[in-house]
């Protein structure tokens, strides 16, 4: 077979990670991927801003690592959106906190998430903001426009939308379906395939 | 994967129950609301933090991308849905009341339709019945209460003592509603003290407030402060507005017991002290004082039963001077019947009213000089409008009951001086058939699993239908230049391809049935190219599922393992159309002359579970028929294109083990081999299909 043709817009890793080329990576070695993520162009991952205070329970076996942000399978983050870790005072201090996303995370396009943990099956809108130290629990939909404030916890099933974010509605039972990613994975990457007739 | 990344849009028929999403200006959907959630414009806090307002959120600018959608009809719509079916259900039943629906045209938009129309989602299954039920009809059972937002369940006897809240430390900011944080109070901080470990407690002398991150508002700001940083809720519950400590019923029981024995000569200055108690009652010592009052009233009058020779007594024992009246009303709202004494009932007597502050009486302050002052003294310091100062009508409602308020009158109107929202519990319920009882949906009690023990939703049960306008260059003559993108031409024939996605593990028949012209003002000429068709079953999925781990993510495999939104990734080899063979997606165009349109007759498209047809309509003018029909002008979502459609599914099932059930919408075909019996499942569903474009 003759060579492949010259570089794909994405980077397609041993894992199924499908990460754009034009994607701004900041601090690799803080950035953990679970695999099957697509990560499009002009995403920012800051995995630089790792925390400057090591946990506080590391010596109770947790391995030592330093990692920023953690993604899980099968996520997917839109064009222009960004992932960035909390920081706050702790104990006089200024520290990063670890940035988490669960599995089937989509991230829409141009939403600065700052988090402290997003859970699985998670749906955030595009031009979303979710404040510094948000907790968002499995199948949690925010709609696109939201503000959600710092602190601000998400419990599962909720439906979210307004500036400050407020929880809307409910996912209703027919609607976890909605929430895999699996057949959106397949569609983007350099091989991609096509979608539903 | 959601459809343009968002909720399915929800239209029923009229405009009125829709909410819209002011973020995308499309529709969303959802049970027990009626009225926009989001913050409207008008309300003054949102003045503050202003909603972007798009062009998209106002009327008449059909600019938000339409996403079409299929609205199902549940059948407790249906004039006596029970009592209907109940005593012959057989098949020719059900048929018959099929016939009769199809009398008359179910119409999308009149006003019924409003609350039988549901997305599939929404909808689950009760497999006893075998019956499609909707949010409305059945009949919900709280499973658990949990806070949303320390997560922690709630018992359900506390909800009874303490109420629907969180009484933790959760928190909403009364300007915004966002969550509140304990924080420490910044004191200038001592750079040696902090480092250390061991004094960063100790040093914390000082007190805690509750701050909202997204607008700032601080409880300082009413003058609260918390000694620690847990249990909240109770610290705030005796706090004033001002950090005034606020005497609980109990304390002010054991303070006023106290003064009785040290007897009337008391010191001045306690007795200057009760003064004030007593003057200024909030709602909770106004109504412990009435209660003792009453209680007294009551035994005193049973006791001496001296009051019963009064002429008056045989009307007084109607108003709520008499003890039976009042025994029971105050039963209601103590919830008890400790008052109620047997002896008592049938001896009519009048009582006299409360007369003093200890008694409960509290006399109305008409007076509002200070809230005019306060009006005028905002404006004055400030030289903005004493409106803003003034708490909104949404801000007040989502304002606590709170027993330290003063009654009445006494009542805020100014945002300075609303309290901290503590978090309303939310629930975890589980459903039941509205028929049969059988439960139909069940979610595991505990709070922070996500699983379900019972979850029976229609979308496992009848097909998915997924709507695409059909484009076939060459053949689809080229819309008319200006047109906004996304709209259907008046007058002129417009393809749809509907896809069919079947979810069960037999094939299904599908018969299909439209009106020849949608009801309604603007009705189109709708003609189904393909109305009967069959849908290959469901059965790969493992087999699929396994493909799917295994090969990579290059392989040209078809594979399909979970997905709602419609069929997928059938490649080029599982996928078959009448007339010609297909080309690659993304090819589609370079063959175009060959392409063939959709034929009477004939699907459009098959797949390993999933078959489309193509659909045909003719919209009226909009804009003519409103010029002619005297009708106003063009109303909001009066140019959504709605086709009803009727869907009738038959499969044979294998038959259950023992007998069928009543109620069972089958029959056992006699001549049927090996347990098989027929079924049929029979609904009304609508389509939007577009926007019709608003030229002549
Ligand atoms: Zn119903
Ligand atoms: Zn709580
Ligand atoms: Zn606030
Ligand atoms: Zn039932």
């Amino acid at each position: 077979m003759s060579r492949r043709p010259p570089r794909g817009e994405y980077i397609e890793t041993d894992t199924g990670n499908k990460v754009a080329r034009k994607a701004t990576l900041v601090g690799t070695q803080n950035i953990m991927l679970g695999g099957k993520t697509v990560i499009q162009p002009d995403v920012m991952i800051r995995g630089d801003l790792a925390r400057t205070i090591p946990p506080a329970q590391s010596a109770s076996g947790g391995p030592a690592n330093n990692t920023a942000v953690a993604i899980g399978r099968y996520c997917f983050l839109s064009r222009g959106c960004c992932l960035r870790p909390p920081g706050r005072m702790y104990k006089g201090v200024f520290t990063f906190m670890p940035l988490r996303l669960g599995d089937h995370v989509f991230v829409g396009p141009g939403t600065v998430v700052q988090a402290a943990q997003i859970g699985n099956h998670v749906h955030i809108g595009g031009k979303v903001v979710i404040g510094e130290f948000a907790i968002i629990k499995d199948y949690v939909k925010v709609l696109d426009g939201s503000v959600v404030p710092p602190n601000m916890v998400i419990p599962s099933f909720s439906i979210v939308a307004g500036q400050p974010a407020r929880i809307i509605g409910e996912i209703p039972e027919g609607g976890i379906e909605a929430f895999e990613l699996r057949d959106l994975y397949k569609t983007v990457g350099n091989n991609p395939q096509p979608t539903a007739p | 994967m959601f459809g343009n990344n968002r909720l399915p849009a929800f239209h029923p028929g009229l405009t009125q129950s829709r909410i819209r999403d002011t973020t995308t200006g499309s529709g969303l959907w959802f049970p027990g609301l009626r009225s926009p959630p989001l913050p409207s414009e008008s309300d003054p806090a949102n003045d503050q933090l202003p909603l972007p307002i798009t062009p998209e959120d106002l009327y008449d600018t059909p600019m938000a991308p339409f996403n079409p959608y299929t609205y199902i009809r549940c059948p407790c719509s249906e004039l006596n849905p029970y009592t209907k079916r109940t005593p012959d259900v057989t098949a020719q039943g059900l048929s018959r009341a099929a016939q009769d629906d199809d009398d008359h045209t179910f119409d999308p938009r009149a006003a019924r339709s409003n609350y039988s129309l549901y997305p599939l989602e929404y909808l689950s299954f009760c497999e006893d019945c075998h019956q499609i039920r909707c949010p409305r009809c059945v009949a919900e059972e709280i499973v658990c209460y949990y806070c949303p937002n320390c997560l922690f369940e709630v018992p359900s006897s506390n909800i009874r003592s303490e109420g629907s809240r969180c009484t933790r430390s959760c928190f909403q900011c009364p300007i915004c509603i966002g969550p509140l944080a304990v924080n420490h109070v910044e004191t200038p901080p001592d750079p040696n003290q902090l480092l250390s470990p061991d004094h960063a407690s100790s040093s914390h002398s000082g007190s805690y407030v509750l701050s909202c991150s997204y607008c700032n508002w601080s409880s300082t700001e009413i003058g609260i402060k918390f000694d620690k940083p847990n249990s909240i809720h109770m610290q705030l519950a005796k706090l004033r507005n001002g950090g005034e400590t606020r005497l609980t019923a109990k304390e002010r029981k054991e303070r006023r017991k106290e003064q009785a024995s040290q007897g009337g000569g008391g010191g001045s200055s306690t007795g200057q002290g009760e003064e004030d108690l007593d003057t200024l009652l909030d709602m909770e010592t106004q109504f412990a004082n009435l209660k003792s009052f009453y209680q007294n009233q009551l035994s005193d009058a049973n006791g001496t039963g001296k009051v019963g020779g009064d002429p008056s007594a045989a009307l007084g024992n109607l108003g709520f001077d008499a003890p039976a009246s009042l025994s029971r009303i105050m039963s209601l709202y103590t919830g008890s019947s400790s008052l109620h004494d047997k002896k008592s009932k049938s001896r009519p007597g009048t009582m006299r009213e409360a007369l003093a502050p200890s008694e409960g009486l509290q006399l109305a302050s008409l007076d509002e000089s200070s809230a005019i002052t306060a009006l005028q003294d905002f404006e004055s310091t400030t030289g903005l409008d004493a409106y803003s100062s003034t708490a909104s009508t949404t801000q007040l409602q989502s304002q606590a009951p709170y027993l330290g308020a003063s009654p009445l009158h006494g009542l805020t109107r100014f945002t300075s001086s609303l309290r901290p929202i503590p978090y309303l519990l939310r629930t975890k319920r589980s459903k039941r058939c509205p028929q049969c009882r059988h439960i139909i949906s069940k979610p595991e009690s505990k709070v922070t699993t996500t699983r379900f023990r019972i979850r029976l939703i229609a979308g496992n049960y009848i097909p998915t239908i997924t709507i695409k306008q059909l484009i076939i260059p060459g053949l689809t003559p080229p819309p008319m230049p200006n047109l906004p993108p996304d709209t259907i031409e008046p007058l002129k024939p417009a393809q749809f391809v509907l896809t069919f996605k079947n979810p069960i593990f037999e094939s299904v028949r599908v018969t299909l049935a439209t009106p020849a012209t949608t009801p309604g003002r603007f009705p189109a000429k709708v003609t189904i190219l393909c109305p009967q068709f069959e849908i290959d079953s469901n059965t790969d999925v493992w087999e699929e599922a396994l493909k799917d781990n295994n090969a990579t993510s290059s392989s040209s495999q078809a594979q399909n393992l979970s997905s709602s939104t419609g069929p997928e990734g059938s490649g080029p080899g599982g996928r078959k159309r009448a007339g010609t063979l297909r080309p690659g997606t993304a090819g589609g165009a370079s063959l175009a002359g060959e392409e063939l349109g959709p034929e009477v007759g004939k699907v459009w498209e098959r797949g390993r579970n999933w078959t489309s047809i193509v659909i045909e309509v003719i919209p009226a003018s909009l804009v003519q028929t409103a010029k002619r029909d005297g009708r106003g002008p063009i109303k909001e979502d009066e140019d959504v294109l709605e086709i009803p459609m009727f869907v009738r599914i038959e499969w044979e099932a294998e038959a259950p083990e023992d007998e069928i059930m009543p109620g069972l919408s089958s029959t056992k075909g006699g001549n049927k081999d090996g347990g098989k019996e027929k079924r049929e499942l029979a609904y009304w569903c609508v389509l939007g299909l577009g926007r019709v474009a608003r030229t002549l």
